[in-house]
């Protein structure tokens, strides 16, 4: 998988930081999954977590503390072992999908326009999060939409263009609000994205842009 | 030290381990911050021989500064010490994972709280959710990469950046604000508060690229 698009330093800072809503930080984990370059980012970050840590103004702990935790200790010894459950492939209809999706609610394909069909994600983190997969086929525009908050759409196979260039999978498309952009899919085949958007309210909007010139609402 | 019990005499090695560990602690009681080496001979204790009295160290250092980070999200005392509690029990179970390798303690701790903070979140939001074990290590650490090196090479970039810059650096870490809540709370106008952040970011990002 070559990489040619990636997430910006702000939000990796703030995905090292766990400071990123949990769709955004659903689709930056799918894209570290395959970017070296990213991760080294992240590791970078996290680091920086590290000395802020240890940088940081201690605040007094009450008395009892430290013999509270150490009282703990033997329980969490006697406690089993934890041996993580066995990890199922995550998949929608046959098609893998990216880890990163994993213990996440995926909703079955539903019929949004010509050769456009849209899948609602659950997140467990956050209910409202604004997470979806879309699946839009050969040729096709992606739907026309402004949107408020930052966009952030992996690519998980097939591709599509806009004037920033190509997006193949594995890719990160994060773009600001203030940016204009018509990504249309490549004519070789249909092109399946996750796609998440910060904020509450704001992607409600979105699917209304969305399904407005489909339904003429 | 005296609620910790000293280690068995019979379960200490000779020599060279008993006497960096009193120097560890010498350090400790008068104020210094534990160099990371330090800190990772705290952690082997913890991994290999379950050292209680190094766990304590560990504690003693990292509690009252992870108290401070839990602040930052819950304004309850109690609440932030619990979670505090729940980031050193899991230094306890996980201490055979700590690999000093990939990261250095400080980075591993701030890894382990960050991601019971989350968690946390998630339990307040759906008490009922099953709760995953948070992650062990940071899992994006790059192979081949030496975690004290990148460490360091961090904390020095980190002190490169000018007090203000580490103050906008420091808030978009450590708290829940928004950038126009940080602009209130410095006295600034937000567009400022925008263009401070991204200037500290790219004059940190340089750092961090002189250094490598």
């Amino acid at each position: 998988m070559t990489i040619s698009h990636h997430a910006t330093d702000e939000t990796l800072m703030r995905y090292a930081a766990g400071a990123l809503a949990a769709a955004p930080a659903v689709v930056v984990t799918a894209h570290l999954a395959g970017c070296p370059v990213c991760r080294a980012r992240v590791g970078e970050y996290e680091a920086l977590g590290g000395a802020l840590l240890e940088g940081t103004e201690p605040t007094q702990m009450s008395a009892t503390a430290l013999n509270d935790t150490l009282a703990m200790l033997d329980d969490e010894d006697a406690a089993a072992p934890f041996a993580p459950p066995p990890l199922a492939p995550v998949e929608i209809e046959g098609v893998r999908l990216p880890d990163a999706l994993r213990g996440c609610d995926i909703g079955r394909w539903r019929w949004i326009g010509p050769g456009m069909k849209m899948s609602r994600v659950g997140v467990p983190e956050d209910p409202e999060a604004n997470l979806i997969l879309l699946k839009v086929g050969p040729g096709r525009a992606l739907p026309d939409h402004g949107h408020v908050g930052t966009e952030f759409t992996y690519i998980i196979s097939g591709s599509f263009s806009d004037r920033f260039g190509t997006f193949r999978p594995g890719d990160l498309a994060e773009m600001d609000d203030d940016v204009e952009h018509q990504p249309v899919v490549d004519k070789d085949g249909e092109c399946i994205c996750l796609a998440a958007l910060e904020g509450r309210m704001r992607f409600k909007n979105v699917i209304g842009r969305m399904l407005q010139p489909i339904f003429g609402i | 030290m005296n609620e910790v019990s000293s280690p068995v005499e019979s379960d200490r090695k000779p020599g060279v381990k008993a006497g960096r560990r009193l120097a560890v602690v010498s350090s400790m009681d008068t104020g210094q911050a534990p160099s990371p080496d330090a800190l990772v001979e705290m952690m082997a204790q913890v991994a290999q021989r379950r050292d209680r009295q190094a766990f304590a160290l560990l504690f003693r250092y990292f509690g009252p500064r992870l108290k401070t980070f839990f602040l930052r999200w819950t304004p309850s005392s109690a609440a932030a010490e619990d979670l505090v509690q729940e980031t050193m029990l899991t230094v306890w179970r996980k201490a055979s994972y700590f690999d000093a390798g990939r990261a250095g303690v400080a980075t591993w701790i701030f890894t382990i709280a960050r991601n019971i903070r989350i968690d946390h979140l998630r339990r307040q939001r759906d008490p009922l959710s099953l709760q995953p074990e948070p992650d062990i290590a940071p899992e994006t650490v790059e192979d081949g990469v030496l975690g004290a090196e990148r460490d360091a090479r961090v904390r020095s970039a980190l002190t490169a950046l000018s007090p203000e810059q580490q103050t906008i650096i420091r808030l978009s870490y450590f708290s829940e604000k928004s950038q126009t809540e940080i602009a209130d709370e410095l006295g600034i106008p937000l567009g400022t508060v925008k263009s401070r952040t991204r200037l500290a970011m790219n004059r940190l990002r340089a750092l961090l690229e002189e250094r490598s």
